[in-house]
């Protein structure tokens, strides 16, 4: 094939009129100068981000985008309907110069077109909920029976991150109908289709009540072959003003769009400054911005430096992704969450000796009547699942306090002393059984302060026992939202989809911590008890 | 809200609350079964004459020790699939039997341990004092019951779960109180009972060995996870 001359021949007509023809093209801005319009996509089927007025007329939040960037630019402006299946193509063949219709940033599509940073918008995957459903976070819908529309990008790794059991239906309407008869506790589904639903007066008594997921930014994209020219540089400057100046939150707001987390994050992150005052976002040397301006998701290894670069490469090359080593807020995140395990940790085993050891001396010393009721409670008490009790006190108690005296508590502290509860009575019994043994032994023993060590050293197997579970069970804390080691885990989970990671990683942590705190007691032991303990 | 309202609903509910302890008690005897299948193989090995058998076992019995069911559970439900294909078919892994296995491990390191003491009398001719290992594996039972009730966390339609559905449905403030007190109810009414009957066999066994049982040997398996010392 390479002795063929008229192939070679053939190769180099191609390349050279490929290549003078990209010449002779100027770029696109000095086309649009000379036509005086700038031509831009927009959605029509897309309420309220794009869409057809009574008139006919193009309009919604991206239409005032297009004309926005087109008056700071100083071109009058042409709206042309797009879809989501011809967008890019009609930016390709230059039927349009700019499309700002609904466009999810991502690797591929950076292939095709390019794709301006920083994004306008991001849409991500929320849940639509009857009236009286309590959903306070993702995790109320574990295992619960949630609906979602076939296709929908977040469907599969929504059901990994948050456990859900996600019941398919082939189209919105069917979607529809099944949540309204109850079919599945929510219906899952893009965050900015929510909003368009929601303000169908049947639909208005329903609610959005999560934060949204797998949040995806939205780029206002323009031609593969501008990429690093200058109609990019001018929409990329323009884009950065809008989340500067705040005027997409108040665009957003105009249309009666619930207010995004998304345009409030870049709007506090492109108006930062240093220290020295000198803002956070602004152009490097080399045109581009700095890494933490853009749209982590989409940063490669060639991107970032440091233990950044380090964790992406990582990841790129054999595919764990520990962005809690890497990732400033993840690893902030996982370590306060190890700190509060450990205060829960710490505080289970104070409150479950101080109540164990109270218990037993009233149960001994307070006569009949308390002492009787002391004995029942610590029997109540160890048959109560710490978790009910948790339930109990934080949600059934809790509220009642909440409401009529307005005190509210901190989960933690309520963890703690539902452990302390249970362990506590099971350290009861352990007493009361060895202060038995001690009678046995000598008539005159009574259990009270000063035999309390003695009671407690032949005990000690069965108490120590005991704190160990209690150690174990912090994680029930969880349950509550209290912020711990498991709580952490699951939301990074849910931020970064790496449950392999994160689980293997918690389950090792907390084997470490429950070790740990196996040998400082033995230590103790050794220490206090440093004979047999018969 | 009345105290007639509330036992009204709580009257309405108790079959789908009935239900839901129905399958604590399932979650609980299959979690026993594969606890105590696989803590008998480590117990047997305990008793092996080769050393290396004897080192493993105390090795993977105090592996189990250190492994919070509760944190187990997560690690289950994230990283095993709800549905895997065997020769083309496939087979769903439901939540309840994750969180079966999940209990399961605390299970093996208490069959273990009990087991391997059981088992020593039984050989020494014992008898009676080997048979001291049912009313302790029933007694542990009733602990994990107990435990069952962090399936919730995963999703299982448990009791607890139900609970959450029961105060969803019908709403208001108080009935959260109502609601979960009674479901401890149902708790309370299992382990009493089960737990004071074998209380009384482990006292009447105890006599008929003749010996005063140590402190310890009571509390020996009086908790989720197994003792930590190692056995005389």
């Amino acid at each position: 094939m390479s002795g063929n001359p008229v192939f070679r021949i053939v190769c180099i007509l191609v390349l050279t009129t490929v290549l003078s023809g990209r010449e002779a093209l100027a770029d696109r801005l000095d086309v649009i100068q000379k036509r005086g319009t700038l031509i831009v996509g927009v959605k029509s089927d897309y309420p309220p981000f794009g869409m057809l007025d009574a008139d006919g007329r193009l309009t919604g939040f991206e239409a005032d985008l297009a004309a926005a960037l087109a008056n700071r630019l100083g071109f009058d402006l042409r709206l042309i309907a797009v879809t989501s299946t011809n967008r890019l193509q009609k930016l390709e063949e230059g039927a349009v110069d700019v499309v700002i219709a609904t466009l999810g940033d991502t690797p591929q599509r950076r292939q095709i077109a390019t794709l301006i940073e920083p994004s306008y918008y991001a849409s991500g995957a929320a849940v639509v909920a009857p009236p009286q459903a309590r959903l306070s976070s993702w995790a109320d819908l574990r295992g619960k029976k949630v609906c979602a529309t076939q296709g929908a990008y977040f469907n599969r790794p929504m059901t990994e991150r948050f456990l859900l059991d996600l019941q398919i239906f082939n189209g919105t309407r069917d979607t529809r109908l099944a949540l309204r008869d109850g079919r599945c506790v929510a219906w899952l589904y893009d965050d900015t289709g929510i909003v368009g639903l929601l303000s169908d007066p049947e639909w208005a008594s329903y609610q959005a009540p999560l934060p949204s997921m797998m949040v995806s930014p939205w780029a206002i994209a323009i031609a593969a072959s501008e990429r690093g020219l200058r109609l990019e540089r001018a929409v990329s400057d323009i884009v950065a003003d809008w989340h500067r100046s705040g005027w997409l939150i108040a665009t957003e707001r105009h249309w009666g769009i619930k207010p995004s987390q998304f345009l409030a994050d870049m709007h506090e992150l492109w108006s930062r400054a240093r220290p020295d005052g000198t803002p956070v976002c602004v152009r490097l040397a080399d045109g581009g911005w700095p890494a933490e301006c853009r749209n982590k998701l989409l940063l490669t290894s060639t991107d970032v430096g440091g233990l950044h670069r380090v964790g992406l490469l990582v990841r790129e090359r054999i595919g764990l992704d520990l962005t809690i080593l890497y990732d400033a807020y993840d690893r902030n995140l996982f370590l306060s969450g190890i700190g509060m395990t450990l205060r829960l940790m710490a505080g289970s085993i104070i409150g479950s000796l101080l109540l164990g050891c109270l218990g037993a001396l009233v149960a001994e010393s307070g006569g009949p009547w308390l002492g009787g009721l002391v004995r029942l409670t610590a029997a109540l008490g160890r048959m109560t699942p710490p978790l009910l009790l948790i339930y109990l006190v934080f949600f059934g108690l809790g509220h009642i306090v909440v409401s009529r005296f307005g005190w509210t508590f901190d989960g933690s502290v309520i963890a703690i002393l539902c452990l302390s509860v249970y362990t506590g009575c099971a350290i009861v019994f352990a007493l009361l059984e060895a202060c038995a043994i001690l009678k046995d032994r000598e008539s005159g023993f009574s259990l009270g302060w000063r035999t309390l060590p003695r009671a407690l050293r032949l005990a000690s197997a069965a108490v120590v026992a005991s704190l160990v579970n209690a150690v174990k069970a912090t994680g029930m804390a969880s349950a509550i939202a209290v912020p711990e080691l498991i709580s952490a885990s699951t939301a990074i989970i849910a931020e970064q989809g790496n449950a392999a990671v994160m689980m293997n990683v918690l389950l090792i942590v907390y084997f470490l911590l429950v070790m740990g705190v196996v040998q400082l007691f033995g230590y103790f032991e050794r220490r206090l008890f440093p004979h047999d303990v018969l | 809200m009345t105290s007639s309202e509330i036992a009204g609903i709580l009257l309405t509910w108790t079959p789908f609350l009935a239900g839901g302890f129905v399958w604590n008690i399932l979650i609980s005897l299959v979690a026993m079964a594969i606890g105590t299948a696989l803590g008998a193989v480590l117990a047997r090995l305990r008793l092996s004459r080769r050393r290396s058998f004897v080192h493993a076992s105390l090795a993977a019995t105090e592996l189990t020790r250190n492994v919070p069911t509760f944190v187990f559970l997560f690690y289950l439900a994230f990283l095993v699939p709800a549905e895997f294909e065997i020769a083309g078919r496939i087979h769903a892994f439901p939540a309840w039997l994750k969180a079966a296995l999940a209990l399961s491990v605390a299970v093996i390191g208490f069959v273990s341990d009990n087991l391997f003491v059981a088992w020593r009398h039984w050989r020494n001719h014992e008898h009676v004092a080997a048979l001291l290992f049912v009313p302790s594996w029933t007694m542990y039972l009733v602990i994990i019951v107990m435990a069952s009730s962090t399936a919730s966390v995963i999703g299982v339609s448990e009791i607890v779960s139900r609970c959450n559905v029961v105060i969803a449905a019908v709403g208001g403030d108080e009935t959260m109180l109502w609601v979960y007190a009674y479901a401890i109810g149902y708790f309370l009414l299992f382990c009493f009972p089960v737990n004071w009957a074998m209380g009384r066999v482990k006292n009447h066994l105890r006599a008929r060995v003749g010996t005063r049982a140590k402190c310890q040997d009571g509390e020996r398996g009086a908790d989720l996870e197994t003792d930590r010392r190692d056995p005389p």
